[in-house]
């Protein structure tokens, strides 16, 4: 029970560090045009490809498919970089020291600070996917294929829950790392990003990478999320959607025990070698 | 290196090396840098290949390269002055006879040393994985090149000025702009011009920005073999130049707005807001 509160009140720390240097909707704003203006980006990208190519060859389910897979990576790559950030910033500041010396709280710290940043993070997401969706069929006068109703959301929704086991696994992965740097923790992030942009499907589908990488990213959750999402939205097979959503949930189980695993031996090693509190190399 | 008793000199000689020591004297971060700007080059080149568009895939490999030099500006030059605030040593700029306007060329020039590397590996492992269709006039590749990190960099510094006068908010300003101004300046694909989506409004509006005349210039140069004489060419490096000079300018006397605002409020070293 103790873990739990401590958990709430780490959302709530998230949120307050999110947003309560200005106010919620100038915060809000500044987070959602980010990945708005990167899943425009994308999206125009594959726009401007097909439609001067020689014949031209755009494809409207193609556009709903960078779309969706843009905004989603932009989602996860937001909040599965966030306990590496709570320890490194957490360092700087002396907060993570704090956390660390009070009864178990370190764990329950870094899952509140990552639902802190999924919720935010899919609100921008939302946000950004209804904006980018008027925005690119006015421009590009086109229809662009998506499946919305209350049912096809819910499970773009459920999808989304479902891989924070995955997201908050590679979190804490990361975090293992973090517990000992002390300079370059700060670039994880873009590296994670990017990774997960080239291996999750976000844009391309990985049949299109050489081999064996392309086999290792097919069974990546971050891939079949991005897949049960898709079908959810566009393509609208239940039976393929609910498979996908299976892989997903199981890859995301196995990255959370990794990463649980990772971190409670990190943390463990870290206070053996008191370097928990340290800033500098 | 010896260098003549200019103390204007002396002082944008001191902040280039330091800033150029503190890459090349820990070469991780090389591969540190080379993170967002090669695998976003990567995947956007692999949309246009996955779905059949070989003879753009140099676009974005280019996109990749200039993207590295606009994260220096906007985070390195942009918001440093902020950060040299936070930590003290703003003050101590101020306090000493350096003149901030070396200071900032220093940075800049140091900040062009310190991208260098990781821009050219994203060119060369692009160039080595995906072969792009290459069409380049060299010596104006060269040219343009050059103007726009010049003026590119000149808008870093009349930034500076102006996150001078932030206080937190700075680095959540600069996550907002990184984005949508790669999206408007066409990092990816052209953004203005024949091949552009957008409409003409928001492409005249793109075009105050440095970065869309440069990467359209590029495009130009390095893909559709033009060279000095043709005309929008020659129009874009125009614009790019008046830029470059008017953003010095702008640079220059709004930091002595700031710096005598600060002086007069006693604000100018005040850290946290």
């Amino acid at each position: 029970m103790s873990s739990l509160r401590a958990m709430v009140a780490s959302v709530r720390v998230g949120w307050y560090r999110e947003f309560n240097w200005t106010n919620p909707l100038v915060g809000f704003t500044l987070r959602t045009v980010g990945p708005l203006a990167s899943v425009i980006a994308a999206s125009t990208v594959y726009y401007v490809g097909s439609i001067n190519n020689v014949p031209p060859s755009f494809n409207p389910s193609l556009l709903a498919f960078i779309l969706i897979g843009a905004a989603l990576y932009a989602h996860v790559a937001a909040y599965s970089w966030v306990p590496t950030l709570a320890i490194a910033e957490g360092k700087w500041t002396y907060v993570f020291p704090q956390v660390y010396i009070s009864p178990h709280s370190s764990l329950p710290y870094l899952t509140g600070r990552t639902l802190a940043s999924f919720v935010t993070s899919t609100l921008t997401v939302i946000v950004s996917l209804i904006l980018s969706f008027y925005i690119l069929s006015s421009v590009f006068h086109t229809n662009i294929p998506f499946i919305v109703t209350p049912v096809s959301i819910s499970l773009l929704f459920l999808a989304m829950v479902v891989n924070i086991f995955a997201a908050l696994g590679l979190g804490l992965l990361l975090s293992a790392y973090a517990l000992f740097a002390t300079k370059f923790e700060w670039a994880l992030p873009t590296y994670v990003a990017g990774l997960l942009m080239v291996f999750s499907e976000a844009l391309f589908p990985v049949s299109s990478l050489p081999h064996p990488v392309s086999d290792v990213a097919n069974v990546l959750p971050f891939t079949e999320f991005m897949r049960a999402s898709r079908q959810a939205m566009i393509y609208g097979d239940m039976y393929s959607y609910f498979s996908y959503l299976g892989l997903a949930i199981l890859g995301g189980i196995i990255v959370l025990a990794l990463g649980l695993l990772a971190f409670r031996y990190a943390e463990n090693r870290a206070r053996r070698l008191g370097v928990i509190d340290k800033k500098t190399a | 290196m010896r260098l003549p008793s200019n103390p204007w000199l002396r002082t944008a000689y001191a902040r280039l090396w330091v800033r150029a020591k503190s890459i090349y004297g820990e070469p991780l971060w090389v591969a540190v840098n080379i993170g967002f700007p090669f695998f976003t080059s990567f995947s956007l080149t692999m949309v246009y290949r996955a779905y059949g568009l070989n003879s753009f895939t140099g676009f974005a490999i280019l996109g990749g390269v200039m993207i590295s030099f606009w994260g220096n500006v906007l985070w390195s030059m942009a918001s440093q002055f902020n950060w040299d605030k936070q930590v003290g040593l703003f003050e101590i700029y101020i306090s000493s006879p350096a003149p901030i306007s070396a200071i900032l060329v220093g940075m800049s020039l140091g900040g062009i040393l310190g991208t260098a590397p990781s821009a050219a590996m994203v060119a060369l492992l692009g160039w080595a994985i995906f072969h792009p269709p290459i069409n380049a006039v060299w010596p104006a590749v060269i040219s343009v090149f050059a103007l726009t990190l010049a003026s590119l960099y000149a808008m870093g510094m009349a930034l500076s000025s102006l996150y001078l006068a932030y206080g937190r908010e700075a680095d959540s300003v600069n996550e907002a702009l990184h984005e949508p101004v790669s999206l408007i300046s066409g990092v990816y694909f052209p953004s203005t011009g024949g091949l552009s989506p957008f409409p003409l409004a928001v492409q005249a509006g793109a075009s105050l920005i440095p970065l869309t005349l440069g990467m359209d210039a590029l495009r130009r140069t390095l893909f559709f073999g033009q060279g000095f004489g043709e005309f929008y060419l020659d129009l874009e490096l125009l614009a790019l130049a008046v830029m470059g000079v008017a953003l010095l300018f702008a640079s220059s006397k709004a930091l002595k707005f700031l710096e005598n605002k600060g002086r007069r409020t006693g604000t100018i070293a005040v850290r946290q807001r």
